[in-house]
């Protein structure tokens, strides 16, 4: 490199700049002086002057000096790329490094800076082709890489290119890799590229870093590099060789490109022949036993750098995973530094054991280490070692020794850091939980750890722990005795009255026999720390309340009295109110046995990962949830099938339900009709149910069905005759639809008013064709809705159909909205039905019977008899007829009881023609509908459509 | 109930630093430091809440005063306190700057335990303060004096001593405007306030009793109504809407609640009578009209005219003309008629100073500005041109129509009181777009 301070090139100018910034007093004064300085740059660079390579490097100093300082900079660029065409080095650098900190990659200027830097890197000058490579890596842009992708290579390889040009060309290349891995092309130079591992020179260390990028990027084009690092790394490594002797680093050879090597190792599986993989473990075996020698230097840079060695060579050690000897190895020499003075070197010592214990041949080895381990929980003083150690123990734990690392952890985490709590907390409940050998020391290590770190126990534990309890007969004494013992410590937290209130609601019956926790003991235990809870957690008291009417009748009047106090019944939150309101009720109003059926014990859960271990791996809780209602569906299946006879279909959905919408039609029904108690039942069960695990009110939306769709279902029928009305309708929003048809063609109107005083945020509608539409219904929106809707207001949206061949049922419509913040979402069915796309034809008797025969064939014919649903009318039949989009016929049956309609489906594709024959038989109420078409599945379509309605 | 009282220099260190209340650790001026005076960005609110504690902050200079209370405290009162604060310490010792507060370190602390006690604003009259807090020696006082003091600062009229005794008695009335103007290029008004203050600086003897008339458009319509006589006389008098006012504590606010009439004993002294502000009928002292051209892509130019619009007798002073220049200028070619223009590039705007300036007259500046091509084609803002003067008169319309000064027991009437009355109006942010 040539010496750059000469002289002429001392710009003093910049300097004394650089020092009237320095002794500004005050933030004013320092824009003050830069202002001054840029109006006298811009004035220098003004088009009329030419100013003098030095003064323009002079000035294009200046200008990133005051950019660095944190002013923007908009000129002066033009200036900085004529610099780049100067035959002087100190200009180009500076125009260079102008370039790289302030040009922006979609500059005008790109071109011509592309040109410039095509010219350095084919001069003869190697520090002109160094300062074009770095440019083009600072900049690092797509179109730099699609500029030199091509070009840098060729330097790479270039037999007479120097080793600095080299080093430069290979992590330039490694940046344009980096940025647009697509444009390059590996294959062709791969093998050329692999045998620089050979090189000489200690710039390999850059041609390593992109050999890994690239073996990375396409693993098999670089195979070959395998056993060229390995006979490199163990040149290196064994001391007899004397290759790279120049680059030894405090008596530690060459300890970069080691590191290098042995992570580029780890991106290969281990090598497959003998030779090669002999070397290998030769190289790692030697890594090991060097740290056993007696330090060569006291130094800190000697220890770090053998360190790094050591552990990158752990690390392959551990990607191998095959080499019982040298883990067990390893994992001593990890076991040394546990102890050692160096804070670092106890955190990597953990973070490496915390992979070796995850080997089968090294478990064994890391579990000797247990009470080092241990006591590094307690005495470390760093929280980020503390946290690796928590780690550690997670992963050694194992059945012989969980009850100790159990105890150890719920002793730490007393004092534990905030930050760590939480994980701690769902690391204890998992292991305790997969290890549990006796279920009894489970339930007390879960109560524990509610009562040491309450704050950080999250649902999903203690859901868990109510799972368990449910499912294991043997624990549900004890566990309701321990909570009970728990409860009556003057201060507990909230979970633990969560989980007291579950249990005890469940099986209190069990240590009720016992004086000291009688029925009504057990009661006024709970109930004291009512007052002091959330609504969610007073909301599940209630239900264990009622509970507690079931399972102690003798204390009825005082829970009642609870229930029906006003506390309860005016609570501000609603929730808390229903609950109240419809448990008084039904303890007051149905009899002994129904209750004991709707507040049966819960059924066992069925098996499945724990919850709280998804959590930890942050796997989304929602399958979960999902299943966990699934099985509250088909558990008490048995129950609700007996049950269900009496109830009308549409309740069967029910349990899909959020637990509110639920409990209203609970509401309703207790006190519209007595008589069909037993669907209270049924659906009582599922709000108890429901009650633990309130995370399902988020559930409707990942359900198939979701409760609005099901309302709108039947809420369409009179869409089948009508064309407006109101298609929904909730607290929040309504909507309501005006539809025209014509031919094929459809234009639906939406309006959708905002009813609540807020404005409704994020307001989208989008209808969605189902798999049964797609291609038979063409939407386009007409006009968008806005995507907020002020309180109170309306927006209207439009939407255009075409239809192009037949279709049943009819196409979604989603709206998504948030109101106060908590997104809300609603499908609901478009009321668009192919008889829309259904026009009457007239015609005369002796037309109609002519057409009817020909459409004689069995497949073109659909026939079916049912009960009169409506008292038989042939007017209103006749108006229902013509509603529905056909012409009703007169004169045409000789019967005139008989109805007879015609109409044409009309489509983009095809017109298919339908003739009906509707014959009632007012004795029996029953009627026949006989519907021809020359399409078969319209004339199915069309009768069972038309069947309901009759 | 402010629990403690920082000042702080611009590096952030504390200079003085007072606490009143238990409630407020030394650790609190350290967090002030950090959270405030150290921040990344740049906090813009007078006050700030820190680990529920309330910071009221002003800034004076390069000096930070800053109140602590963990209360909930009236804000407006401690920055009223605040203000009152650094109007004391000016009066003892000058510019606030952090040598002056270093040089009287004694001095404001034996300031902040008379102002303060316990939290609670004591007496902040700068009068009456320094009769009992000098900067020269300690003299032992009598017990007469010492008595005289006790009663003084116990007494009714805590801003006025007993027995002062002057042989002329002269009063002089200042009324200092200063009038806001936001205007758009084709001259209309966009917002315009005045922002006024009435200034007294009396030397009378006794206990006087004082009257202060002015054409306030109330107290003229009230008039009118009792008295039909009167309102001939002062039907040709243009009276003053005041949107709001604040006065001196001596002033008696009941008998100005009931009568509107401004009565009041005097501090002796300099003190600040009241404080008004108007948004109606101001009479704009001057019109700025801007044309700015485009000539070509790198060039433009300015054109500005400036109009007086006050009495031609009167002379306008100090006047300043700012004309920002846009960020990419490269050169400014300026000619002006009168006074002297001048291109800053350190402030990035075109200065054009004269003198003065009669009313009714009109001068002229043109700048043609050279422009340099800029990489990103980033649009100037333009802001505003804005514009500083001086005019003896002010420029809401406010006139003094009597200050009368009675004095029961000594022998002197209003007659024999030497009375100087003076008008200022100057420029506040007095800006027109261009």
């Amino acid at each position: 490199m040539p010496t750059v301070s000469s002289r002429g090139d001392a710009m003093r100018g910049l300097a004394v700049f650089i020092s009237d910034i320095r002794n500004c007093k005050s933030k004013e004064a320092e824009s003050k002086r830069i202002n001054k300085e840029l109006a006298n740059i811009r004035s220098k660079f003004k088009g009329d002057k030419t100013l003098d390579g030095y003064s323009k490097k002079k000035y294009v100093c200046k200008l990133l000096f005051i950019f660095l300082l944190g002013h923007d900079i908009d000129f002066g660029h033009m200036e900085a790329v004529n610099l780049l065409s100067s035959n002087k080095y100190t200009e180009k650098q500076i125009g260079y490094l102008f370039i790289s900190v302030l040009v922006s990659s979609n500059s005008d200027l790109m071109k011509l800076i592309i040109q410039n830097i095509k010219n350095d890197i084919s001069s003869p000058k190697p520090v002109h082709v160094n300062l074009a490579l770095h440019c083009i890596a600072n900049i690092g842009s797509v179109e730099m890489s699609e500029a030199f992708g091509q070009e840098v290579p060729k330097l790479l390889v270039s037999a007479h290119a120097s080793a600095s040009v080299k080093q430069s060309a290979a992590l330039c290349l490694l940046r344009l890799i980096r940025t647009l891995p697509e444009a390059m092309t590996y294959a062709e130079w791969a093998s050329r590229v692999i045998h620089l591992l050979n090189d000489q020179h200690m710039w390999l260390t850059a041609a390593t870093s992109l050999i890994h990028t690239l073996s990375q990027l396409s693993p098999g084009d670089y195979k070959g590099c395998v056993s060229l690092a390995v006979s490199r790394l163990s040149r290196i490594v064994t001391s007899t060789y004397t290759d790279l002797q120049d680059y030894t680093y405090y008596f530690v050879p060459a300890p970069w490109l080691s590191v290098k090597l042995l992570r580029l190792l780890q991106c290969y599986p281990v090598p497959e022949e003998p030779a090669v993989r002999g070397r290998l473990v030769e190289c790692l075996e030697t890594i090991l036993n060097k740290c056993q020698e007696p330090p060569k230097s006291k130094k800190v840079q000697h220890s770090n750098s053998k360190n790094a060695v050591l552990f990158e060579a752990i690390n392959l050690i551990i990607h191998i995973d095959s080499e019982p000897n040298l883990l067990v190895r390893a994992c001593n020499q990890l076991g040394q530094f546990l102890q050692h003075r160096e804070t670092n070197l106890r955190y990597l010592a953990l973070e490496s054991m915390c992979l070796l214990a995850g080997s089968e041949f090294s478990a064994d080895a890391v579990k000797k280490h247990r009470e080092t381990v241990i006591n590094a929980l307690k005495t470390e003083r760093d929280v980020s070692v503390r946290q690796r150690a928590v780690d550690l123990l997670y992963a050694m734990c194992d059945k012989t020794n969980s009850e100790e690392i159990v105890a150890e952890m719920l002793a730490y985490l007393k004092k534990a850091d905030y930050a760590i709590r939480e994980e701690m907390v769902l690391k204890v409940a998992i292991l305790s939980e997969k290890y549990a050998s006796d279920y009894t020391w489970y339930v007390d290590t879960i109560l524990k750890l509610i009562r040491v770190a309450g704050d950080y126990v999250s649902e999903e534990v203690w859901h868990r722990v109510i799972q368990i309890v449910i499912n294991r007969d043997d624990a549900q004494g004890y566990a309701a005795k321990t909570v009970f013992e728990n409860l009556q410590a003057p201060a507990c937290h909230e979970n633990m009255v969560k989980v007291g209130g579950y249990i005890l609601g469940e099986f209190g019956n069990l240590i009720a026999g016992d004086e000291r926790s009688s029925p009504l003991v057990q009661f006024n235990l709970l109930h004291s720390k009512f007052h002091l809870c959330t609504p969610s957690t007073r909301a599940l008291l209630l239900s264990t309340y009622i509970k507690f009417i079931n399972l102690f009748p003798e204390i009825k009047p005082t829970i009642q009295n609870v229930l029906q106090n006003n506390n309860q019944l005016r609570n501000a939150d609603v929730e808390l109110q229903q609950r109240a309101l419809e448990y008084s009720q039904l303890s007051s109003i149905t009899s002994q046995d129904v209750l004991a059926t709707v507040l049966e014990e819960m059924p066992p859960f069925p098996e499945r990962e724990s919850s709280i271990l998804a959590k930890l791996k942050k796997k989304k809780p929602a399958s979960v949830q999902v299943s966990l209602v699934g099985c509250f569906m088909c558990k008490d299946h048995a129950t609700m099938s007996v049950l269900l006879n009496h109830i009308p279909v549409w309740v069967s959905l029910t349990p899909y339900l959020s637990p509110t919408f639920a409990s209203v039609q609970v509401n309703y029904y207790i006190i519209s009709t007595n008589a069909s108690s037993n669907y209270t039942i049924v659906l009582f069960q599922q709000c108890l149910y429901m009650d633990a695990f309130d995370d399902v009110l988020t559930l409707p939306a990942d359900l198939g069905e979701s409760p609005s769709t099901e309302s709108t279902e039947h809420a369409n029928r009179p869409f089948m005759f009508k064309n407006s009305g109101v298609l929904f309708e909730n607290a929040l929003i309504q909507v309501g639809v005006k539809c025209e048809f014509k031919e094929q063609y459809g234009r639906v109107g939406l309006f959708f008013g905002n009813k609540t005083g807020n404005q409704l945020q994020n307001f989208a509608a989008a209808v969605s064709l189902g798999p049964e539409h797609q291609g038979k219904i063409n939407v386009a929106t007409q006009k968008e809705p806005p995507s907020q809707i002020d309180g109170g207001a309306q927006v209207q949206h439009f939407i255009n159909l075409e239809c192009i061949s037949m279709f049943s049922g009819s196409p979604n419509l989603q709206l998504r909205y948030q109101h106060s913040s908590a997104p809300q979402q609603v499908t609901l069915k478009l009321p668009v039905i192919i008889n829309k796309f259904m026009e009457g034809v007239d015609m005369n008797s002796g037309d109609f019977f002519s057409r009817w025969k020909q459409l004689g064939q069995p497949t073109q014919e659909t026939q079916k008899i049912f009960q009169a649903r409506h008292p038989i009318d042939t007017e209103a039949a006749r108006t229902k007829l013509t509603g529905f989009g056909m012409c009703a016929l007169t004169n045409v049956d000789p019967n005139p009881e008989n109805l007879v309609g015609s109409g044409i489906i009309k489509t983009k594709t095809s017109q298919i023609g339908c003739l009906l024959r509707l014959e009632p038989n007012k004795q029996a109420k029953m009627y026949r509908l006989t519907v021809r078409s020359s399409v078969g599945e319209a004339a199915a379509l069309i009768c069972s459509m038309l069947e309901e309605h009759f | 109930m402010i629990g403690g009282l920082f000042l702080y220099n611009h590096k952030g260190e504390v200079l003085i630093s007072r606490i009143y209340r238990d409630d407020i650790g030394r650790n609190a001026c350290d967090a002030f430091r950090v959270n405030v005076i150290h921040a990344r960005q740049h906090v813009r609110s007078p006050v700030t809440n820190i680990a529920r504690t309330s910071f009221f902050h002003t800034k004076r200079g390069n000096i930070w005063l800053c109140a602590v209370t963990k209360q909930n405290v009236n804000a407006v009162m401690v920055f009223e306190f605040l203000m009152k604060m650094i109007d004391v310490m000016q009066s003892y010792f000058g510019k606030i700057n952090e040598e002056n507060i270093k040089n009287n370190f004694v001095l404001i602390y034996e300031l902040l335990d008379e102002v303060l006690d316990f939290g609670y604003p004591q007496k902040t009259d700068t009068g009456i303060l320094k009769t009992f807090i000098t900067q020269q020696g300690i003299k032992t006082q009598t017990k007469e004096e010492t008595t005289q003091i006790t009663s003084q600062v116990t007494g009714q009229i805590g801003w006025r001593r007993e027995g002062i005794k002057y042989r002329r008695n002269e009063l002089f009335l200042d009324v200092l405007e200063s009038v806001n103007l936001l205007m758009s290029p084709q001259g209309q008004v966009l917002s315009a306030h005045v922002a006024g203050r009435v200034v007294m600086k009396s030397f009378l003897s006794g206990m006087p009793e004082c009257k202060f008339g002015m054409n306030d458009k109330l107290v003229l319509d009230k008039g009118n109504k009792t008295n039909d006589e009167l309102s001939k006389n002062s039907g040709g008098k243009p009276s003053i809407a005041i949107d709001d006012c604040t006065f001196h504590q001596c002033v008696k606010l009941s008998k100005f609640e009931s009568e509107r009439s401004i009565s009041f004993i005097p501090a002796d002294g300099e003190f600040e009578l009241m404080r008004y502000r108007t948004t109606k009928d101001i009479s704009l002292p001057f019109r700025v009209i801007p044309l700015v051209r485009d000539i070509a892509r790198s060039k433009m130019e300015v054109k500005v005219v400036l109009k007086s619009n006050f009495k031609p007798t009167l002379l306008a002073q100090k006047i300043e003309i700012r004309i920002p220049t846009p960020l990419n200028t490269s050169g400014v070619q300026v000619l002006c008629m009168k006074g002297k223009a001048k291109y800053k590039a350190s402030e990035n705007a075109i200065v054009w100073k004269m003198k003065r300036m009669a009313g009714m007259k009109e001068s002229q500046i043109s700048a043609e500005i050279e422009l340099l091509p800029t990489a990103e084609k980033k649009k100037w803002s333009r802001p505003p041109i804005s514009m500083n003067f001086e005019v003896p008169f002010a420029p809401s319309g406010l006139k003094v129509r009597y200050l009368k000064v009675f004095e029961p027991k000594l022998n002197y009437n209003d007659h024999d009181v030497i009375k100087w009355v003076r008008y200022i109006g100057k420029s506040g942010l007095y800006e027109t777009r261009c």
